[in-house]
């Protein structure tokens, strides 16, 4: 056990190297640098020159690279150059991240929500209509993409209807169903971020759908579900008491690898909504080459990923102790 | 999952049990951390504590202060949050538009575009047009009260010009300046152009006499910063700036909203009529919250534009539409292969009819291009640029070209994402096809992808691209001196025409102000001959502003203007 | 990481392969999977049969007739410069099974060995192959594309044409190029881990202890014996992931580093008229609509199809 654990930890910096160095080298050998998104069509190439060797720009690769770990490593994790100019990257993610962790949570909550009923009547109803039906609308969720469901659903949901269809005045001349984020991000309290949420959340309900589907088949034909049926159990009871448990616990372990996915915004939900979140934050850092905001955002997630990939790994690691050999 | 045994199962249903309950941990430590970074609530003091009419101070709720009777809400300009609030560094209009009214300079500009005086209440200007001398206003304080002097200009000069500050607008607007550059470039200590007379005047040397200097100066790289606010502050000096402009800053909450108070102090006329302004950052339709009554003006996108105009609409009546000192160019890069023969890039210009694609892809929310200059601009003259649409010309040009029946391929470069720039550009490649018969390809590329190709002359790979040049200051010098001249940076078409550098030489060093706009007509009739770029459009935008707001400004440039705007509710 | 789980939730038990007739019985009894077959079926004959089907080229323009609702000469209406949208969409659907057959390829052509090898081997292979999964895994997906796209794409294009290679710096091979291997490269990963686990599972049993024992050459054992029995999960996994190629490749173009216009993609489509008209999408509904619709449904039919081959290459379920 002591030994799977080193090994993965040993693991954990290496991956971050890599990581780091694969980001560094595409930002630095990328095209377009950010002294000249700076200077946007003011350039003029002394100004351009002068400004690289203010930031070290025109520094060799191994030098930029192994003053910026020194420092993150020190915790100083740079200033963002252009979008955010001078504020400290710590601190611009600091900023953003509460709002990306609460969405993806109401999302992971809803999934689970709306998911774990509707796989278990699939299940337990297999080849039903019913089954059919759910399935059918889990994959549904899934297949809309998001750029469609973004205005599509804004549409349905907050506009004054009335301006265009006037049959619709009367169902929703009050005003918006739900309220738009729009400049005030409230956070998980607030009717506003419903919407996101929920085209958020179309992933994991198919996810949590399938899983408990699934797996609720699976349990049912077990021994101890046969035994218990046997013995004269009602079917109700069956099916809370022992079944339900079981097939749930597949769905814990998935659970626990979205925390690691917690951390990371969707670009596309968040700036179509304005959620102040990470996914806009690392998108715009992405187009204007803000390298320090796009490095520090990777090295969070691969962080998160693998301590998330650690916890279920290592309560899979002291249950089956074959995966340790591996 | 069958292989593991019941007993088993309990324990990862602990596990999960745990990971729930870390998941809430998380959510609270999220929730905890969120209201900690929120500026004027928990955790942090408000830059100025709000009042009541009363005078009873308010306790910010920690959810967003309520919108009060007095209070403007605007949409954020641009992208959303400004790139910063230092004016040093501030290069863009989307973080200038905040700078201008939380922070001021000597001169500035009124609604019209002329040069008034701001903090600086007259100037004086030497016989051979190189020295300024300005007097500074008594009455000129910072937000907190402390009077603005000379050496706090002298120090807002000597800051911007640092070398380690990396300001990337210094050199472009106080290059002229004796001593500026050598400072830059590490030559010399201090800024020798600009000395300290007194307390309350300042003298400065350029190098030679330039027209537009004045202009220069009223841009945020020449404001005043308080010198213990910005070294007191750190690098993020600017999250409690202590300005001299009309409004202070009170809370900005990144991607959210950023809130001005009225600086009650304010030294000049129009002081600030409305108690708040609050700017909406962030995503998302702004023109749904103006329709439910949540903004007071909004920006009317292309999707909005035929509902809006229709005069049936109650919302055409709060429509204005204002123009913007930009023009948007198709630029032939006069070294590639087809285009260094202007006869391939006039048959191109008269292959494209541009008043279809306004009518059809833009909906008339542009216009065509009358010529370089865009209307508004001093010296600007209708009728300059005489590129019709004339496919039957533009084929028989082509015949006589170089290239006639060797075409190389072309490629149109055109920055954009999610095809919709590019509307306009598939429309007019589809033009020429139709009327040359060229196949002209569309490559999309992101914006710093395309400048920092662009900006490296010699090496500029594109054929064919369009770009738009808003003018950074209103003089004819900024578009036609600029664009064009002969190895100038941001010649992007590799224009060179000796006739055209004398005459701009000429334009430059002219006095009179007539004399000097009917050079630049004449030099910009001489240009679009040779079709280096073909005008494409100039802007218009369209605003709707709700009835009660009196005074509103739609300047076509970055100027101080919410101190003229009043609400009458 | 480790092993004991795949993606999707998909738990295949490890059983030598099922005659085939016995799976594509279950699969034609299988209604929804019928469907998804049916539209798949479709989307390629409209790619083959593009130039035959559509009324117009999907570059025609004629600005007179822009925006116009559906009509017996358009069905699916005209677009912002007045071409057939049906058209556009029937060629679009060239470009996405091209895109989707070509990204399949890349996929198993690094996924698959790379993770038999893993698996058969051990060692330091397996250390390399799975840690690499693992960079990739803990790279955020849509970034490693920008960046490949951002900097790969014009990287080539200058140098194609400082090289005089006109052609290829002119023509739209190279965003598809991009986009595939863009594609390509992040999506071998997932079934790499799930084919090194099947082959882990497979590799103990008896007949292939067997061949060792008498002398079979590794690959031999391997592509004969190992990987068909490995594959039922790994066609699920594909069929359900073809889906999401076929979104990504509307993101990319999202993003305006796919496809470029005018060439006819269904994410440029939509992208194109999403942004300019969800205002007003009940009196343009076939500017959003259609499109939004004719990419879900190829979405939705992959994944019934990915399901019905589930549970047609998985009986255990039945019993």
């Amino acid at each position: 056990m002591g030994a799977f654990l080193v090994r993965r930890l040993i693991w954990l910096p290496i991956l971050l190297f890599f990581i780091s160095l694969i980001t560094f080298a595409l930002g630095l050998y990328g095209p377009g640098d950010p002294v000249q998104v700076m200077m946007g069509l003011h350039a003029n190439p002394e100004t351009i020159e002068r400004l690289r060797h203010e930031y070290g720009f025109d520094q060799p690769f191994y030098v930029q690279y192994l003053r910026y770990i020194g420092n993150a490593l020190q915790g100083n994790f740079g200033y963002s150059l252009v979008k955010y100019r001078d504020q400290p990257v710590g601190k611009l993610i600091a900023d953003a991240l509460p709002a990306t962790i609460q969405l993806n949570l109401l999302a992971i909550g809803l999934g689970v929500l709306i998911g774990v009923p509707l796989g278990l009547l699939a299940g337990l109803n297999r080849d039903s209509w019913l089954d059919l039906l759910v399935r059918a609308f889990v994959i549904a969720g899934i297949s809309f993409p998001i750029i469609f469901l973004n205005p599509v659903l804004t549409f349905i949901f907050s506009r004054r209807h009335d301006l265009i269809l006037p049959a619709a005045n009367l169902a929703v001349s009050v005003g918006p169903i739900l309220p738009m984020v729009q400049g005030r991000w409230e956070g998980l309290l607030s009717a506003k971020i419903i919407l996101p949420a929920l085209i958020e959340s179309t992933g994991v309900i198919a996810i949590m759908t399938r899983q408990m589907r699934a797996g609720i088949i699976e349990v049912m034909n077990e021994d101890f579900i046969r035994t218990a049926r046997a013995k004269g159990l009602r079917e109700r009871l069956v099916i809370f008491r022992h079944a339900l448990r079981n097939a749930l616990i597949p769905i814990a372990t998935i659970l626990g690898l979205m925390l690691g996915g917690l951390v990371a915004g969707s670009f596309l939900v968040e700036n179509w909504f304005g959620v102040p979140g990470v996914g806009a934050l690392t998108f715009d850092a992405l187009s204007s080459r803000d390298y320090y905001v796009v490095m520090a955002m990777v090295l969070l997630i691969a962080v998160a990923y693998v301590v998330s990939n650690l916890i279920v790994d290592l309560t899979y690691g002291y249950l089956d102790p074959r995966i340790r050999k591996q | 999952m069958s292989s593991s045994g019941n007993s088993n199962r309990w324990l990862i249903g602990i596990v999960a049990v745990l990971l729930v309950a870390l998941c809430g941990a998380l959510c609270i430590a999220g929730a905890g951390l969120y209201f900690l970074m929120q500026p004027g609530t928990i955790g942090s003091t408000p830059v100025s504590s709000g009042t009541t009419p009363g005078g009873i101070p308010t306790v910010t709720a920690p959810r967003a202060p309520a919108a009060g009777k007095n209070t403007l809400r605007l949409p954020g300009r641009g992208s959303g949050d400004p790139p910063t609030l230092d004016p040093a560094l501030a290069g863009d209009a989307d973080s200038a538009v905040y700078v201008v009214e939380i922070f001021s300079g000597l001169v500035t500009l009124d609604k019209n575009l002329k040069v008034i005086p701001d903090v600086a209440e007259r100037w004086e200007v030497s016989g051979d047009g190189k020295t300024f001398t300005f007097f500074l206003r008594k009455e000129a304080k910072f937000h907190d009260g402390r009077p603005v002097t000379a050496q706090d200009f002298k120090y807002s000069i000597e800051r911007v010009t640092n070398p380690a500050l990396a300001s990337h607008t210094a050199e472009t607007y106080l290059g002229d300046i004796v001593g500026v550059k050598e400072k830059l470039t590490r030559k010399a200590q201090a800024v020798s152009g600009v000395e300290v007379v007194d307390d309350y005047t300042v003298k400065i040397t350029i190098d030679a006499p330039k027209a537009y200097f004045l202009a220069k100066l009223t841009f945020p790289t020449a404001f005043i910063v308080d010198k213990n606010n910005v070294e007191r502050g750190g690098r993020t000096w600017t999250d409690k700036p202590n300005g001299t402009g009309p409004f202070k800053l009170k809370e900005y909450a990144r991607s959210q909203r950023l809130i001005l108070t009225r600086n009650e102090n304010f030294y000049r006329e129009p002081k600030p009529q409305v108690d708040e302004v609050q700017f909406i950052l962030g995503g998302g339709s702004a023109m749904t919250m103006y329709e439910n009554g949540d903004l007071e003006s909004v920006y009317v996108t292309i999707s909005d534009i035929e509902r809006v105009s229709d005069p049936k609409s109650p919302l055409n009546k709060e429509m204005t539409v204002s123009a913007e000192l930009s023009t948007d160019f198709i630029v032939f890069n006069t070294r590639k292969p087809p285009f260094d023969d202007p006869k391939v890039r006039q048959a191109f210009a008269l292959a494209i009819d541009r008043a279809k694609v306004v009518e059809v892809v833009y909906r008339k929310m542009s216009n065509v291009a009358p010529g370089i200059l865009p209307p508004g601009m001093p010296g600007f003259v209708e009728g300059q640029a005489k590129v019709a649409y004339d496919p039957a010309k533009a084929k028989q040009l082509l015949a006589e070209s170089k290239y006639a029946g060797k075409m190389p391929d072309i490629t149109w470069t055109t920055v954009g994402a999610g095809g919709s720039a590019a509307q306009s550009i598939q429309a007019m490649t589809a033009m020429i096809k139709e009327n040359l018969g060229i196949t002209v390809s569309i490559q999309q590329t992101d914006w710093a992808t395309f400048i920092g190709q662009l900006n490296d002359p010699n090496r500029n790979p594109f054929q064919i691209f369009d770009i738009a040049w808003i003018a950074d200051y209103a003089d004819p010098q900024n578009f036609i001196d600029i664009l064009f001249r002969t190895g100038s940076t941001q010649n992007w078409a590799a224009y060179s025409n000796p006739d055209v550098d004398k005459l701009l030489d000429q334009a430059a060093v002219e006095k009179d102000t007539a004399q000097r706009f009917k050079l630049y007509q004449q030099i910009e009739q001489k240009i679009l001959e040779d079709y280096p770029v073909v005008p494409f459009t100039v802007s218009n935008q369209y605003w709707l502003t709700k009835s009660y707001v009196k005074g509103m400004v739609y300047p076509p440039l970055i100027i101080p203007r919410l101190q003229y705007i009043s609400l009458e509710k | 990481m480790t092993q004991t789980r795949s993606p999707a939730g998909i738990d295949l038990p490890h059983r030598a392969r099922s005659p085939q007739r016995r799976v594509v019985g279950r699969l034609l009894r299988n209604p929804p999977a019928l469907i998804g077959l049916g539209v798949v079926a479709a989307m390629i004959l409209c790619a083959i049969f593009a130039p035959q089907l559509a009324p117009y080229a999907y570059d025609a323009q004629d600005l007179s007739i822009a925006r116009q609702a559906p009509s017996p000469a358009h069905w699916f209406g005209t677009d912002d410069l007045g071409r057939d949208m049906l058209s556009r969409i029937i060629w679009g659907a060239r470009s996405a099974v091209f895109v989707i057959v070509m990204v399949m390829i890349v996929n198993l052509g690094l996924g698959v060995p790379l993770g038999a090898a893993a698996g058969y081997f051990g060692g330091w292979v397996e250390t390399v192959v799975m840690r690499a999964a693992d960079i990739l895994f803990a790279f955020p997906g849509l970034l490693f594309v920008f960046f490949i796209a951002a900097t790969i794409k014009p990287a080539i294009l200058t140098w194609a044409r400082e090289a005089g290679w006109r052609d290829l710096a002119n023509s739209g091979y190279l965003d598809y190029a991009v986009v595939i291997i863009a594609l390509g490269v992040i999506g071998w990963a997932g079934l790499a881990r799930m084919v090194r686990a099947q082959v882990l599972a497979v590799k103990e049993r008896e007949y292939v202890i067997g061949a060792q024992a008498i002398g079979v050459p590794t690959w031999k054992i391997i592509a004969r014996h190992i990987l068909p029995n490995a594959l039922a999960p790994v066609i699920v996994a594909l069929s359900m992931g073809l889906g999401d190629i076929a979104l990504s490749e509307g993101y990319l173009s999202f993003l305006g580093i796919g496809l470029q216009p005018p060439a006819p993609s269904w994410g440029n489509i939509l992208s194109d008229n999403a942004g300019r008209y969800w205002r007003m999408f009940p009196q343009m509904i076939w500017m959003v609509w259609i499109p939004g619709l004719i990419l879900a449904a190829v979405v939705f039919a992959f994944n019934f199809l990915g399901d019905g081959l589930n549970e047609a290459l998985n009986p255990e379920l039945v019993d």
